[in-house]
């Protein structure tokens, strides 16, 4: 699961989708709470809705300016954004595309050669009375630009770098007035996209605080210090999810939902936001996360039959979904718009050197077996990631290459790689480096003589699939001599040390981790990668930097409409060949499995829960 | 006759041994041929069938897991794509979740559980013993600093330990050795200590002390050995509850990573795929770990017996 932004996903993998209750009810506005007729069935007001969280992945992070440790589908797309809305609304049903319906604004402006954009904002309501406005806007900005280097979504040079200035010219409009002409696609998708209006409430630094008023020229967030102190007192708030149900902050939203309570183990109780200024209005009376720490203990309450209306059914459990159908289960697998892949931390003091040559990437890339893994361990459920841009659901932005594997499965083409860079091969052992030097068959620089081909992976742990593709990976590196030391944690704990980091920080001892979900599309809805692969990125977790893969990216922000495919192919060609990460199959989000007395469910592709959608029948 | 006749008269030890009855003089009963205290404790010890049905497990649990795999060839490195086949030609006891053969991987999977089960009990044994021994028998401030250490650490939860230390370092087989033997030698700190509390006040220890002989050798020669029924008993017991840790461990997902094996986390691997109907990858290795525990607890019961003084003269 994972966040907006680029996020991270926690392979449930296990899945659900409510197959082929799609609702009819979305949009449809109606929080009423008499009964309605649908499809021959009574729609009645009320129930809860008990959601299964992804294996180990619980929320831990409600601020919705989060940092790379925190950025996750689980954090960002199903719990802020329940409370939170951002202010464009991404996914049409199970179509990946722009949903002006459910935005906070109206489709952004652009003018002046595509350097300024403006925004003009509904008329929606925070649960404290105030409207959602063009304030609102500004203070977000305000913090991102104080506090970029904490936000996992910073590209530098891009958001916030590229906008001049920004001002609210009236109370529902901001004008962005950007240092170049940009394309508008991308600007919405990638940039505009990550915007979160934050209510005045929030421009604090100290609780019990007042909030300032919109029209304070004293408020916190206009100059860089003060901006900086909101986000100190902001994050150390939403470290403490003790206070979540309790904190005067938290409890303002603009969403449909409201927090009622939530456990440090990770078990969050929302109810509808009474409030709510949206055009889709809850009809179930509560809807509840439940937190599971391995996908098998999920499927357990899931088979009982009494615990869960949302849940998933693991891969090794699929024998079993004749009898979750019989139990009045439907099954539907969640896909999103996403790649799978795990990082490599280029800057780690031991193994970095070995990492940053591209031969050792590509040798480990033919290590993985990505058509015998779905085969064998999705059982089908999932398809290959050979490259940055996903292939499924069906779009125009991935290229021909991303469908081609340039690195099959080949033990002999990896041992091939390392002994003509100088490696001699020791199978069943570890290989060491016997040519040092920067020569073109020699190890390469950093890499002294007698260097081991030896790597720490750690795995998220709790998902059957992700440990049995693991488990293939270390056998065919013995094969080839690289030893691949494994090690499972909480899909929690792997995100947070899988941080970008330099050689002499403590935090820097990861080299290899593996969330087992890669990477969502969204808030980057534009698939461009500025956020991963860019030097500096603040999702750039393996700390990857390359001139030409810097220019090529930068190229995809500012291609003219004429150029915007082929500037985008040229991008995921590098990548494809030059391998930031190691690729590896992208399962279905989840396999899963709904209620069929739950209508409404459509499958965001980018993650996102909307139970303001969902009701009952009887 | 005097009784100087009856002295020269011939003695029939029947009748004398009647004499002597009427005249209210005790005597000694049958005469019997008796061995060493260890053929005793031998004897008492096979004395207990249950004790030689859990002796021959253990050894049929040695013998398959560290010969076995010299008469039955599998690799357990190399995963393969054959995964959960049910039992079956080529494959006894069917492949598991990444291919590997079952039975060959019970036999590799024993010998980790076997070696931590055995590597734990002597450590922690050892340091617990001389840890207990020189508290008990010093007594005073240095008992009372060195049992609260020991309280110390009961005071912890011992799983949750585990499982901060098993996430915090690589398991490795030595590593988790070092890790269950730090948590399994309190409780023969504690025993042994309470042993020699007794012990030191006995007078054999007053002897030695009298005739020279310092702590150190108190300690070695007399507290110890006369402690070494409770010390043996517990360590049986250790070994079976060290695979026990060891199994839990792994079926939190904190065991020994692949391709490395432990019965644990092979049953832990197997409970995925109970609703599959797998059998073959629960029965098994719960069978084998059932079987060694129950085992070792069935010799730790006839030690304890063999070792009783009052069980030896029945």
């Amino acid at each position: 699961m994972v966040s907006k932004k680029v996020r991270r996903i926690a392979a449930a993998m296990a899945s659900t989708a409510a197959a082929a209750t799609l609702l009819a009810a979305c949009g449809s506005g109606s929080s009423s709470s008499t009964a309605t007729t649908s499809s021959g069935t009574t729609k009645v007001s009320g129930g809860t809705v008990n959601f299964a969280e992804g294996p180990g992945a619980t929320p831990n992070y409600i601020f919705p300016l989060s940092s790379g440790a925190y950025f996750s589908v689980t954090n960002l797309s199903q719990f802020q954004e329940l409370m939170y809305r951002p202010l464009y609304w991404f996914g049409q049903g199970t179509t990946p595309i722009i949903n002006y319906k459910l935005s906070l604004a109206n489709p952004p402006v652009f003018s002046n050669n595509d350097k300024t954009v403006t925004v003009t904002l509904k008329n929606y309501k925070w649960s404290n009375g105030a409207p959602v406005d063009a304030r609102d806007v500004v203070f977000w900005m305000n913090m991102l630009k104080a506090n970029k280097a904490n936000w996992a979504a910073y590209v530098p040079g891009a958001f916030p770098d590229n906008v001049v200035s920004y001002q609210a010219t009236g109370p529902n409009t901001v004008v962005f007035n950007l240092n170049a002409s940009y394309n508008p696609t991308w600007f919405t998708y990638n940039e505009l996209s990550q915007i979160t209006p934050m209510p005045m409430a929030w421009d604090v630094t100290a609780a019990g605080q007042a909030a300032p008023s919109e029209t304070s020229t004293t408020a916190p967030d206009l100059t860089p210090t003060g901006a900086q102190a909101v986000y100190k007192f902001l994050d150390a708030q939403a470290k403490d999810t003790s206070t979540y149900t309790t904190s005067p902050i938290w409890s303002v939203v603009d969403g449909p939902w409201k927090l009622q309570s939530f456990t440090s183990q990770g078990k969050a109780v929302f109810v509808p936001n009474p409030t709510y200024s949206g055009p889709v209005k809850p009809t179930i009376s509560k809807f509840v996360e439940l937190p599971f720490t391995t996908d098998s203990a999920e499927f357990n309450v899931l088979r009982s039959g009494s615990g869960l209306q949302y849940g998933y059914i693991p891969v090794a459990d699929l024998s079993q979904k004749s009898l979750l159908t019989s139990s009045g289960f439907t099954f539907n697998p969640w896909i999103l718009f996403s790649f799978n892949y795990w990082v490599v931390n280029f800057n780690n003091p031991t193994v970095g050197p070995i990492i940053d040559q591209a031969y050792v990437r590509q040798a480990i890339q033919h290590l993985v077996d990505q058509p015998q893994w779905i085969s064998s361990f999705l059982k089908g459920y999932g398809v290959p990631s050979y490259g940055p841009v996903p292939i499924v659901p069906a779009n125009s932005f991935a290229d021909q290459k991303e469908r081609n594997n340039p690195y099959p499965f080949s033990v002999s083409a990896a041992t091939d790689l390392l002994k003509s860079h100088g490696w001699t091969i020791n199978a069943n052992g570890t290989d060491t480096c016997s040519n040092p030097g920067t020569g073109a068959n020699q190890c390469g620089k950093g890499i002294a003589q007698g260097a081991q081909l030896a790597f720490n992976l750690q795995y998220a742990s709790g998902v059957q699939a992700t440990a049995q593709m693991m488990a293939a990976l270390k056998s065919a590196g013995a094969q080839a001599g690289i030893n691949i030391s494994l090690t499972s944690a909480p899909f929690d704990q792997v995100i947070g040390n899988a941080t970008p980091c330099t050689a002499t920080q403590a935090a820097c001892k990861w080299q290899m981790e593996n969330w087992g979900g890669g990477w969502v599309y969204a808030p980057d809805y534009y698939p461009t990668g500025g956020e991963l692969y860019q030097t500096g990125a603040g999702a750039n977790f393996g700390s990857y930097s390359d001139p030409k893969a810097d220019s090529l990216i930068a190229t995809t922000h500012t291609a003219p409409a004429s150029q915007t495919q082929s500037a985008l192919n040229a991008y995921q060609d590098y990548i494809v060949q030059s391998l930031p990460v190691i690729f590896q199959p992208n399962a279905d989000y989840q396999l899963s499995e709904v209620s069929s007395t739950l209508h409404g469910v459509q499958q965001n592709p980018y993650g996102n829960l909307l139970p303001e959608e969902w009701y009952f029948t009887k | 006759m005097s009784e100087l006749d009856d002295l020269r008269a011939p003695i029939d030890p029947q009748q004398e041994a009647e004499v002597l009855v009427d005249k209210g003089v005790p005597t000694g009963g049958e005469a019997f041929e008796t061995g060493s205290q260890f053929k005793l404790i031998l004897q008492t010890f096979l004395e207990n069938k249950l004790a030689v049905v859990g002796l021959g497990l253990v050894f049929a649990a040695v013998i398959f897991c560290f010969l076995g795999p010299h008469f039955y060839h599998t690799n357990q490195v190399t995963t393969t794509y054959n995964i959960n086949l049910p039992p079956g030609k080529g494959h006894p006891l069917g492949t598991d979740q990444n291919g590997y053969d079952v039975l060959g991987r019970l036999m590799v999977g024993g010998q980790s559980s076997l070696e931590i089960g055995f590597s734990v009990a002597i450590i922690a044994t050892l340091f617990g013993v001389a840890w207990g021994a020189v508290a008990g028998f010093l007594g005073g401030v240095v008992d009372t600093v060195m049992m609260r250490i020991v309280d110390a650490f009961l005071a912890i939860p011992t799983l949750l330990l585990l499982i901060y230390l098993a996430s915090v370092f690589h398991p490795t087989l030595k590593l988790l050795i070092i890790v269950i033997a730090g948590v399994s030698w309190l409780s023969p700190a504690r025993l042994v200590r309470g042993e020699a509390l007794s012990l030191r006040v006995r007078d054999y220890v007053k002897a030695v002390r009298v005739m020279g002989g310092g702590s150190r050798r108190i300690v070695a020669r007399h507290i110890v050995p006369n402690a070494i029924g409770t010390i043996v008993v517990n360590a049986t017991f250790q070994v079976a509850d060290a695979i026990l840790v060891m199994a839990v461990l792994s079926y939190l997902g904190l065991g020994l990573p692949p391709p490395a094996a432990n019965w644990g986390g092979m049953l832990s691997d197997g409970v995925n795929y109970v609703y599959a109907g797998y059998w073959w990858l629960i029965y098994p290795a719960g069978f084998a770990i059932i079987l060694t525990v129950v085992a070792f607890n069935l010799i730790g019961d006839a030690i304890r017996d063999s070792l009783e003084v009052r069980l030896q003269r029945r």
